[in-house]
């Protein structure tokens, strides 16, 4: 079994993100589903709704939730998550290299893909040439 | 290990759906394999580091490889450069 992997977002984001990347690689090495969150949004309701994402992305292994902007309130919906039955890892600053790297990387466990995806975004921010 | 000069052939060089596609042949080999252009050397295994070397058309780049399966690894990223990435141009 591998890794799920949530990408938790302000409205378009994660939907984009997903589709370009699936443009680039082809099939999905990772299950990943999107949950964006829209402006006003009663964190309560969207909390249910993360939930039963991260139900279906289980497959004992754990997801990995990605979050656009750290503070704001996709990235504390995540904050929230975390005490739920399912092992969730969460990491910030979602971006197309990110994402891209860790379905890269699908044979890691949760703890190693969550690195990845830090490693992923920082590689990706480049002034000028590299 | 193996070492070979690669010309990028194809019209948009070694951009993310060219580098995802070698970054997957290559993922297919148990050796490892590293990329050189423009005196950057990258994983040619990871997809961001391939990336980086932002290599374009008619620029040509250094992959070596190295471990058991070495050879069929070269022949087939050989194979994967000389078609342009089965793109159009």
């Amino acid at each position: 079994m591998a890794v799920g992997v949530l990408l938790l977002t302000h409205p378009g984001i994660g939907t984009a993100l997903r589709a370009v990347v699936q443009k680039v690689l082809g099939n999905p090495t990772l299950p990943v589903e999107v949950l964006e969150v829209p402006f006003d949004a009663p964190l309560d309701e969207l909390s249910m709704q993360a939930r039963g994402a991260l139900g279906r992305l289980d497959g004992g292994e754990g997801v990995l939730i990605l979050t656009d902007l750290y503070g704001a309130s996709p990235s504390n919906l995540a904050a929230r998550l975390e005490s739920t039955p399912v092992v969730v890892r969460r990491v910030s600053g979602l971006s197309l290299p990110m994402l891209l790297r860790v379905l890269n990387y699908p044979e890691q466990n949760l703890e190693a893909l969550a690195q990845t995806a830090v490693t992923g975004a920082r590689s990706g921010v480049v002034n000028g040439h590299a | 290990m193996l070492e070979r000069e690669l010309l990028v052939v194809n019209k948009l060089g070694l951009h993310a759906r060219a580098s995802a596609k070698l970054v997957q042949l290559l993922g297919g080999y148990k050796s490892n394999a590293f990329l050189v252009g423009r005196g950057r050397e990258v994983n040619a295994k990871s997809i961001m580091g391939v990336m980086l070397l932002a290599a374009a058309q008619g620029s040509s780049v250094v992959l070596r490889v190295d471990g058991p399966d070495e050879e069929a690894a070269m022949a087939a990223a050989v194979d994967l450069f000389a078609r342009g990435f089965d793109e159009d141009s």
